[in-house]
């Protein structure tokens, strides 16, 4: 397309570094979260949660708490005996559906688990009335050891079923029964993932309103997943109509994946605004997200290595328990750990055979879900430590190791299937190295130790599954395709409203998907709208995850700005009585190629659409004038790929470790927005160094939970995380639309291991081997002291 | 009773301080303000970053552990006599009131009294004051040109809550030589913990003497049974006390 | 003067005189955002760790969680709300859109009124400095990479008067 260059903007909008439209409200202090949300007449809800681990309810006895005064609404299982469970399954053999009552009546398997509400006139008294529900408990056995709760005669946690798996999946793919036979080494290794949270700065929200006139409701709420919640809750609550449910998913204050579930507080409170009449407000406090929300990547991961004696990787077999909690995560299930960190075990390492095996345990803990990297995280940290632990064995540099094994550059089918959409995977190594000045880097280190300091460096080479269609779905073994629309609309003057069912919480959508459709149609950025989170407003869609937006957003609207673009080409076609194909249109204007004369403005054009004549011109007979088009894109698997590297020092004497340095190489193929692909990356990888170091869900053997507020459960501050010094390389995919490919999981997945890798070098001369994250200082030195044997 | 409120109020968030009674003694004028001279007197209601920036020279080592208390925002409202009379055994001023042999004055129904640092601190969030007395002032003997001190913590993070921490001063003769030592463990006992033994080993010898130091740090952590929680077990507190002193007490001697 | 268990709290908020009711335990957060309808201080954690409740009181920082309303009363205080100057960001507010300071937009406010805090008492602050002054905001978007440059940014527009 030929372009004329116009002051004041870039040519394309699509790569570039355009601020965000979003920060005008968020900078106010005037964006709109679900806390800021009153309407008249309004309750607040408390929830009263168990402090059980495992128990039976004998009784509750909640009448001194609905005598008090403001109080107008208390619930219990008993009330909801006839509202329906979650039932989180997948069509496969493997798995056995697991029921969830969102009160449950008899029975708690978590702490934290709700088991009454309190609606009141305020949160405060809601809260004062939960103090005075008074239950009969009668403790159970708790179990909060995966592998126990797997072992014959442990006490199954859910009536009716066999086992305490909620699937147990196997998988084997070339030779690898022989291979490990025939190899020359094999190495082993078990690595226990730590237990984190997603941590979204706003916890989990509600607002609902039931109007009795239609019988339908309201329900605002912090989602990534807005249609999803109404399609999954409109029936649960009785509705005949899915469409008489109207969920806005309105600003939200980050979700890293925690927001795609839905929870009993999604049921039960438009329930209560049905019940009491009256509209009914629930905010999460930090220790009901920390305790009650859901948690994640916690995984046992036993791996194995066969090699050649120079390193030449000949089969990987990995058993993968992970730790589902007390019930399989509703609508996604505990295997978005496990299972696909099993389905991503070569990773881009050329290797031809692969055995795994997987299991979702539960235990007497909070369910275990979706959280940024999901189980792809644990996987790669566990990996990556192994590989690492084979190059010191074999007295190989490890860098030298990874190489000598990575896959080409060109589409590649993994061992277990995952189809490669070509990247810079050897690239993206070599450069981390040239970043970091590794030689050298080496060299210091060397000088340090003979002062007594402990410098390390560690790698973390990744592929970054993205996109998360239909395909990548059943790549990881969910059996599932998505429907994710984009409607394009040109309004009347010309400016554009395009509507997605997506969602933007922090990912700048209102910025970006304007660059693609300003692209795409030829019109000005600012005059595009970006709408999202309402779904009586926008296109369908499963919302924003699965580093699925850039890819599926931008392929969907794309096809739907097409189809729009050729109504405006065919009216400037026949207002100039020209060829279609002569017609250009850039930055608001349709001219004719080769007579910069002919030009009309897409505000023109889109009058005549709308309302007939203009000066010059009429609508072509024929054309169906709405200037609208709605199109979904189901893209083909497409990974993005990079290599993370750390730099630590650590203090033997008290186990405490210093990032030092952070260099992050990411190919995402095609970026949107340089800027704000850069932000992704940084808060990903943060989020990884918090778990490497920081962030664990801590439970005691009796089940009690130990990390119930920000004093015990670590976000890494500014003085955690070192300045993230980031480069790219642009690979674009042979497969997507655009040559995009998903961007924001790489960090989260692949930092960790580049820590704890930084680390397991640094004391190297210990022997250390690193089994465990995350590294506090204690363990640190647990890890010294069990190399030394003491 | 209410005054900075950083540690009460968020108990109270959590419902698990239920006072039925609160008494905000903000307004209470008198209890504002620090001056310095031959003494450093810190009102009780004095906020910490106040006093962080203004005692300067004459209790450096309060403002250097004042550093390592919460965050800016924490400070500009948190007392210094608060940290002081919650008697929270990881928190940082009690052990460097200790360290520097201050006293408090404590106002009751019978008058004033002054509570020396040494018999304040009694156990796990309890002090020596009497349920009618109030903390008004805390009093800290001003640092000579000379003094020399340490101050050494672990924390997960910046502004958290000391696995384990270390204040301690000297008072050395011009040949380097020890002449007297307090050293104040936290984080590891029920209550700031001045390591007699080691205060008593360090006499006589060269603060510099590496191999002082490393006495001193064994005697200080010996006999602790610090209590284990998520963030660190009984063993890892005990042991980097130990790696603390000889730090603090290496700094003391630089200085 | 309390009535039904609520006083009467008088506040100056970003330069306006305002009033509502609180009761005792009401909390200053609460007060701002429920009975004010400034909605721009967030609810981060109620414990004050995490900074986004973080307004000022009399200009000093404060965790607007960990203060009752009732002890607000006559007190000065400035919000987000207070920021801008009509349609013109204030050049912190400017130093953030410019430089990816922000993500999700919920950490937002604490961080702005911290950085302001600090530009006042240091115009010319090191990054090291701005990390420890910065380092009771937490923020779960950016791994403080925006945030960090957008500070050195608005610390370069206010020396410079731009």
């Amino acid at each position: 397309m030929a372009q004329t260059s116009v002051e004041g903007r870039p040519d394309r909008y699509v790569g570039a570094r355009l601020p965000r439209v979003e920060d005008a409200r968020f900078l106010r202090g005037v964006g709109k979260f679900v806390d800021d949300i009153r309407l008249p007449g309004m309750l607040h809800a408390a929830f009263f949660r168990s402090p059980h681990a495992h128990a039976r309810i004998v009784s509750i006895d909640v009448e001194q708490a609905r005598a008090l005064e403001g109080v107008v609404a208390v619930l219990t299982g008993a009330d909801l005996a006839d509202f329906p469970p979650f039932v989180a399954g997948l069509p496969r053999p493997e798995v056995k559906a697991n029921e969830r009552h969102v009160l449950p009546a008899d029975r708690v398997r978590f702490v934290g688990e709700a088991v009454a509400v309190v609606a009141a006139t305020s949160r405060y008294v809601a809260e004062d009335a939960c103090a005075l529900i008074d239950v009969e408990w009668e403790p159970l056995p708790v179990l909060t050891d995966p592998h126990a709760s797997l072992a014959p005669g442990a006490p199954l946690l859910h009536e009716g079923s066999e086992s305490n798996s909620f699937a147990h999946i196997e998988f084997e793919h070339g030779e690898v029964e022989k291979a490990f036979a025939e190899a020359d080494r094999v190495f082993s290794k078990r690595f226990h993932h730590g237990r984190m949270h997603a941590a979204p700065l706003e916890t989990r929200g509600i607002v609902a309103e039931h109007d009795p006139g239609s019988g339908g409701f309201t329900m605002w709420t912090s989602s990534q997943v807005p249609h999803l919640t109404r399609s999954l809750l409109a029936h649960m609550l009785g509705l005949t109509y899915e469409n008489q449910f109207r969920v806005i998913a309105p600003d939200v204050g980050g979700g890293f994946g925690l927001k795609i579930h839905l929870f009993p507080e999604d049921a039960v409170v438009p329930y209560l605004a049905r019940h009491t009449g009256r509209p009914v407000k629930w905010i999460e406090d930090r220790y009901e997200s920390l305790a009650a929300s859901t948690h994640a990547k916690e995984i046992v991961m036993d791996l194995e290595l066969a090699t050649t004696s120079d390193g030449k990787f000949l089969a990987f077999r990995g058993r993968y328990v992970g730790d589902a909690g007390a019930y399989a995560i509703y609508p996604w299930t505990p295997l978005v750990d496990s299972l696909v960190a099993a389905v991503l075990l070569p990773s881009l390492y050329d290797v031809p055979a692969v055995r795994f095996e997987v299991d979702a345990a539960y235990t007497n803990k909070c369910p275990t879900g979706a959280y940024r990297g999901v189980g792809w995280t644990s996987g790669q940290t566990a990996r990556e430590v192994l590989i690492d632990e084979v190059a010191r064995a074999l007295e190989l540099d490890p860098m030298e190791l990874r190489l000598r094994n990575t896959i080409p550059s060109e589409p590649y089918v993994s061992a277990t299937g995952c189809r490669y959409d070509g990247g810079s995977y050897a690239e993206s190594q070599r450069k981390a190295m040239e970043v970091l000045g590794y030689d050298a880097l080496r060299e210091r280190q060397k000088s340090l130790r003979e002062e007594g300091r402990y410098l390390g460096v560690g790698f973390s080479p990744f592929v970054e599954p993205g996109g998360w269609s239909g395909e990548m779905a059943k790549r990881m073994g969910f059996p599932f395709d998505y429907m994710d629309a984009a409607r394009v609309t040109v309004e009347p003057d010309g400016t554009v409203t395009v509507t997605l069912g997506l969602h933007s919480h922090g990912q700048a959508h209102e910025t970006t998907f304007a660059q693609v459709v300003a692209d795409r149609l030829g019109v000005k950025v600012e005059s595009v709208r970006i709408l999202e989170g309402d779904t009586a407003v926008t296109a369908y869609g499963t919302g924003t995850w699965g580093s699925r937006s850039a890819v599926i957003g931008g392929g969907s609207i794309m096809r739907a700005a097409d189809e729009v673009r050729e109504k405006l080409v065919a009216i400037a076609a026949h207002a100039f009585e020209a060829s279609p194909g002569d017609i250009e249109i850039y930055d608001g204007n349709a001219t004719v190629k080769g007579s910069p004369d002919k030009s009309i403005s897409v505000t023109m054009i889109a009058y005549t659409a709308y309302f007939g004549a203009f000066v010059g011109g009429t609508r072509p007979p024929g054309l169906d004038p709405a200037l609208t088009a709605t199109r979904s894109y189901e893209p083909p698997e497409s990974y993005a790929n990079g290599c993370i590297a750390a730099v630590v020092e650590v203090d033997v004497e008290t186990g405490q470790v210093e990032l030092q340095q952070v260099v992050v190489v990411d190919d995402c193929g095609i970026m949107l927005n340089p800027t704000v692909v850069e932000g992704q990356i940084a808060g990903a990888t943060a989020q990884g160094i918090g778990g490497a170091l920081y962030e664990d869900l801590a439970y005691d053997a009796n089940g009690q939970f130990l990390a119930g507020n920000l004093l015990d459960y670590l976000y890494p501050t500014t003085m955690e995380i070192p300045a993230i010094e980031i480069h790219h390389i642009e690979t674009p995919s042979t497969v997507t639309e655009g040559g995009i490919k998903g961007v924001g999981e790489g960090g989260t997945i692949a930092a960790p291991a580049a820590v704890v890798n930084a680390v397991a070098d640094a004391l190297s001369p210990f022997g250390v081997t690193i089994d465990r994250t995350p590294l506090s200082p204690d363990r640190v030195l647990s890890f010294i002291r069990a190399a030394e044997g003491r | 009773m209410l005054a900075g409120g950083q540690s009460l109020v968020p108990l109270m968030n959590l419902r698990l301080a239920l006072p039925a009674v609160l008494v905000d003694v903000n307004g209470i004028r008198e209890l504002d303000g620090v001056s310095v001279n031959g003494s450093v007197e810190i009102g009780a209601i004095s906020r910490q970053l106040a006093v962080e920036s203004s005692v300067g020279d004459a209790a450096p080592l309060v403002a250097e552990a004042l550093r390592h208390v919460g965050h800016p925002a924490i400070r500009s409202r948190g007392t210094f006599g608060g940290t002081v009379a919650h008697g929270d055994p990881a928190a940082e001023i009690p052990a460097v009131l200790l360290a520097l042999g201050g006293s408090v004055v404590a106002r009751g129904p019978g008058g004033e009294r002054v509570i020396s640092a040494d018999d304040l601190f009694v156990t796990h969030f309890t002090t020596a004051l009497e349920p009618t007395e109030i903390l008004t002032r805390v009093r800290i003997p001003r640092a000579g040109a000379g003094q020399r001190w340490g101050f050494a913590e672990v924390a997960r993070r910046q502004g958290d809550f000391a696995l384990a921490g270390v204040a301690a001063t000297a008072e050395v003769d011009p040949d380097g030589v020890c002449r007297a030592a307090r050293i104040v463990l936290f984080g590891v006992a029920d209550r700031p913990l001045r390591a007699a033994a080691a205060e008593a080993a360090l006499h006589g010898r060269k603060l510099g003497d590496p191999a002082a130091l490393y006495d001193a740090g064994q005697l200080a952590a010996e006999g602790l049974e610090p209590r284990a929680d998520i963030h660190a077990s009984s063993r890892y507190r005990r042991e980097v006390a130990a790696v603390l002193v000889r730090r603090a007490l290496g700094q003391a001697a630089a200085r | 003067m309390i009535v039904d268990g609520a006083a009467a709290v008088r506040v100056t908020v970003n330069g306006e005189a305002r009033q509502g009711l609180a009761e005792p335990r009401t909390l200053l957060v609460d007060f701002l955002r429920q009975e004010l309808g400034l909605t721009g201080t967030h609810v981060g954690c109620e414990q004050g760790v995490c900074g986004a409740c973080t307004v000022r009181v009399n200009g000093q920082l404060v965790r607007s969680c960990l203060m009752f309303a009732v002890q607000a009363e006559r007190a000065s205080i400035e919000t987000v709300e207070g920021m801008a100057r009509g349609a013109e960001l204030h050049p912190i507010q400017q130093a953030f859109h410019e430089e990816h300071g922000l993500q999700c937009g919920f950490c937002t406010p604490g961080l702005l009124l911290t950085t302001a805090a600090l530009l006042e008492t240091d115009p010319d602050p090191s990054e090291a400095e701005i990390r420890l002054a910065l380092s009771g905001n937490v923020c779960r978007c950016t791994g403080y990479v925006g945030v960090v440059a957008a500070v050195q940014a608005a610390a370069r527009k206010l020396r410079e008067g731009t």
